[in-house]
């Protein structure tokens, strides 16, 4: 709800499922995203995954990340084809660099595979919220010191960005200039903003330990999960569909499909 | 204070602590001569004895950094289990000897509300962190739905969106989201730690109805310390999400609370005091014996209750001291003491005069150049609902030389208009004009060597590895240099009375000489206008008055124009001649200070909380029929008007 967050509240369908379930459809995404070497059948599952991210309310999360999105294909362009053997048409010809049809569908189909990662990832976060993340993997089995441990962290990172700017602020009120200088001068005067973030989080951290413990929190101790509930039907069928399109994908990929 | 009764909820004697792993621990039983010379100077608790009486509402006051904080820690066993440090002592909570229980397995019983709130919050939305807590305790799903209801409720927060994320509320959204999260799992013994800091008059009422009738039925009173004839039943803004008094609450603990505070008037709610000097209790007992104990008030740095302290001037005997304002009429009465009002209604102007010994100067007519002008200010925050406007459509004028007081709700705006003054915020629509030019055609250093600014939180600035160059960075920055920057940083360390500590890590002070600190650091550029952010939270009641005496001395004698945020009516009635409300982002009133506080349908509209001085002299007027009486505004014109003390 907040700038800063990336969770996204909305009543979508996605929203609605248990977030074990939730946590299985992206698995299956991934799963098929991963599996196929060409981007011809690696786009199926990334598009899947961008729909379902902008019907659920997420373009806003997309956008922010669009930048690293768009880097993921260009420096793949450069890098991936060092991983393959050229093939095919020669697309692009600078002399001693040559770019063939085999190794930029490579370069492509590697790049889409990361970013089926990036957006499925964004849609998990965008449809759950840092509670039910936690309450899920512990209903999975994980320690729950390690879930609240993910939670924390994922939670942190918006006060801290928070905290940075208002930090700024109060630092270009006493006359900071950020603009002014060279590099080595910029630096030096990155510390009296570096210095608060940082001790404001420390100083967070060490309150938020002891209002932890004053609220009881124990990971050794029994807890109850607010909101907990067993798999509903329409969770199941997402289950079900999910394990599908795992043994789907693995046998046409076993059959010969989407290899290059 | 060494009989063992059923009737104590907690029990400390000799407690000793230092955050120095390796300290040597002062002896607890040393005498005062002895303790200066002993070692372990750096102990924070120096041998605390106390009890807190089963059921009672207990309030412990004290100077800022005199370990208040540090002894709530004890209570829940944060101190010894959780807090690296060398502790000696006992401390017996509900039965149970705290230093050996863990404090998760305290929390059962112990509900701990920390000074910070901003770091207590866990939760994604408002229903998740108040749900934590009674996860933690392993309360079934089901009852936690009952908990949450009541807490919010109990916080004044039912009518909030349940889903909204914590860090998106105001502050004192926040502050009372913290509490509820406590509340809901049902403590029998509260403690809170300046649970009040941030909140608005009629949130800190709200938050302290609640404690009240937590603690065994005190809503009663509290409603009589505050006003008997018109209660309002829900003056406050819709937006803030404030319940009504009537909701219904189950749970009828927990049966005792403590609460450090340094606002007087809220003190005077609890029914047993102590006191804290240099580590140790100084004076502890019946809210109105210590009350009206004026040296040990002294003593310890709290303030005297205005009442007190202005009856006590007028010559009344400590026996029949008034702690609130419905008492003060009837020990007038009963000691035949007149009141003659400060001012009356067709004479505001020379009344503000007539005290300018002690106030600023006076309100916008009598004073220069126009020195800030906002013309229908428009600023909006972006959220997934669309822009919402948090500044809307603001014309204010600010004259050199005026101190002005910017109240309002938590969430009204004050502080986004405020950031406008020195370009933090640019306007999205209308002009903000500093000294005849637009704020945005200044840069930023230009502006700001002119326009000081005090944050809110003084860790967002603190950076430097001593207090003196913490205090140099800004001066600095704007090129001041040499004996001029020695002289303007001696002096403002002075001022804020720090250069004892002038080579001190700025970290390792404690939050209210942090706060003084990044005053220094503003004061030594020497500004022409200071904005303050809620400047004296955190501040003990002599910090507090000195540095609101130096901002008014520094007004009278160079000008300085001064815009204040704060919540303390007790700062705007004695401080700011005029006060400009803010409500839903607009200017709701804007004028003189006193002629609002005469006002009571206009307080109650904005639900404004009138400071006792205020109230009794309001109430001293209409005993003796006299409607065109403006109220005293401080403990000084309200002693004079009794015919005691001098102006």
């Amino acid at each position: 709800m907040s700038a800063t967050s990336l969770y996204v509240d909305r009543a979508s369908p996605i929203h609605r499922l248990d977030p074990r379930s939730t946590l299985a459809l992206v698995t299956a995404l991934f799963v098929a995203g991963y599996t196929f070497d060409d981007p011809r059948y690696a786009a199926v599952p990334l598009a899947v995954a961008f729909l379902a991210l902008v019907a659920v309310g997420g373009w806003r999360n997309f956008r922010r990340l669009s930048p690293i999105v768009a880097a993921l294909f260009l420096v793949g362009l450069v890098v991936w084809p060092a991983f393959t053997q050229p093939g095919g048409r020669i697309l692009l010809d600078l002399g001693p660099i040559t770019l063939s049809e085999r190794e930029v569908l490579f370069a492509l189909g590697r790049s889409e595979r990361i970013a089926v990662f990036v957006v499925g990832g964004l849609l998990f976060v965008t449809t759950t919220s840092n509670e039910e993340l936690v309450r899920g993997m512990r209903q999975l089995g994980v320690p729950y010191a390690f879930c609240f441990a993910v939670g924390t962290a994922l939670r942190l990172f918006p006060t801290f960005l928070e905290a940075a700017t208002t930090v700024k602020q109060a630092q270009e009120a006493r006359g900071l200039d950020l603009t002014e200088g060279g590099v080595i001068a910029r630096l030096r005067r990155s510390v009296p903003l570096l210095v608060p973030v940082f001790m404001t989080a420390f100083r967070n951290v060490n309150t938020q330990s002891m209002a932890l413990e004053a609220r009881g929190f124990d990971t050794r101790s029994d807890r109850s999960f607010y909101g907990a509930r067993p798999l509903a039907a329409r969770d199941w069928v997402v289950v079900v569909v999910a394990a599908i399109v795992v043994v789907a994908v693995i046998g046409l990929r076993l059959a010969g499909f989407g290899t290059l | 204070m060494t009989d063992r009764d059923e009737g104590v909820a907690t029990r400390l004697r000799d407690v000793v602590f230092s955050y120095d792993r390796e300290a040597s621990l002062p002896d607890p039983n040393a005498t005062d001569s002895d303790a200066s010379a002993s070692t372990g100077r750096d102990a924070v608790l120096r041998g605390v004895d106390l009890d807190v009486p089963m059921g009672s509402f207990t309030v412990i006051m004290g100077a800022s950094g005199g370990g208040k904080s540090t002894l709530l820690r004890t209570l829940n066993g944060l101190i010894p289990d959780f807090v690296t440090g060398s502790f000696a002592g006992e401390v017996e909570v509900l039965g149970r000897d705290a230093t050996a229980t863990r404090v998760s397995e305290l929390a059962t019983d112990v509900g701990m509300v920390l000074q910070d709130y901003e770091s207590q919050l866990f939760g994604t939305s408002v229903t998740a962190e108040v749900a934590f807590g009674p996860e933690n305790l392993a309360v079934p799903p089901a009852e936690i739905d009952d908990r949450i209801d009541d807490a919010l409720a109990l916080a004044g927060l039912s009518d909030l969106d349940r889903r909204r994320e914590p860090a998106a509320l105001s502050g004192g959204q926040k502050q009372r989201l913290v509490f509820a999260g406590v509340a809901a799992m049902r403590p029998d013994l509260l403690v809170l730690d300046e649970p009040t800091s941030d909140l608005d008059p009629s949130g800190t009422r709200r938050l302290l109805s609640a404690v009240g009738r937590l603690a065994g039925g005190r809503l009663d009173r509290l409603d009589a310390v505050d006003r008997p004839e018109t209660v309002a039943p829900n003056t406050a803004a819709p937006d803030d999400g404030v319940c009504t008094a009537d909701d219904e609450v189950a749970w009828t603990g927990p049966e005792t609370v403590v609460m450090v505070t340094h606002k007087i008037e809220e003190a005077l709610l609890a029914d047993h005091a102590i006191l804290l000097e240099d580590g140790r209790v100084s004076r502890a007992g019946p809210a109105r014996e210590v009350f009206t104990d004026t040296a040990a008030l002294r003593a310890s740095r709290v303030a005297i209750p205005p009442l007190v302290a202005a009856f006590d001037e007028a010559g009344v005997p400590t026996a029949d001291l008034p702690l609130t304002p419905a008492e003060a009429v009837d020990v007038a009465a009963a000691h035949g003491l007149s009141w003659t009002p400060p001012a009356r209604l067709d004479d505001d102007r020379s009344a503000t005069e007539a005290s300018a010994t002690s106030v600023p100067a006076g309100t916008g007519e009598t004073l220069g150049e126009p020195c800030f002008e906002l013309e229908n200010v428009v600023f909006a925050y972006e959220t997934d609902r669309g822009p919402k406007r948090a500044v809307d459509e603001v014309s204010l004028t600010i004259r050199t030389g005026e101190v002005v007081a910017l109240v309002g709700h938590n969430g009204s705006g004050k502080t986004t208009l405020a950031k406008h003054l020195n370009g933090l915020h640019a306007p999205d629509a209308g002009q903000v004009r500093y000294d005849g030019r637009e704020v945005t055609d200044y840069s930023m250093s230009a502006i700001g060597r002119d326009v000081g600014y005090v944050f809110q939180n003084p860790d967002h600035q603190l950076f430097a590895d001593t207090v003196r160059e913490e205090v140099e960075f800004g001066p600095q920055n704007f090129g001041i240099s040499g004996e001029a920057l020695d002289q303007r940083v001696s002096q403002a360390l002075e001022t804020v009375e720090l250069t004892d500590l002038a080579d001190a890590d700025p970290f390792a002070l404690s939050r209210g000489q942090r706060q003084r600190v990044a005053l220094a650091g503003i004061l030594a550029t020497d500004p022409a206008v200071i904005v303050f952010d809620e400047p004296t939270t955190g501040l003990d009641a002599t910090q507090r008055d000195q540095f609101m005496r130096l901002v008014a001395e520094l007004n009278r004698t160079t000008g300085l124009t001064v815009v204040a945020i704060t919540h303390s009516m007790e700062t705007v009635a004695r401080y700011a001649p005029r006060t400009v409300v803010l409500e839903d982002g607009q200017v709701a009133y804007d004028g003189s200070t006193r002629r609002l506080f005469a006002d009571r349908d206009r307080l109650d509209a904005h639900a404004l909380q009138p400071p006792h001085v205020v109230e009794a002299s309001n109430r001293l007027a209409a005993a003796r029929d006299l409607p065109d009486a403006l109220p005293a505004l401080s403990v000084a014109e309200l002693a004079a008007g009794l015919g005691g003390g001098d102006v």
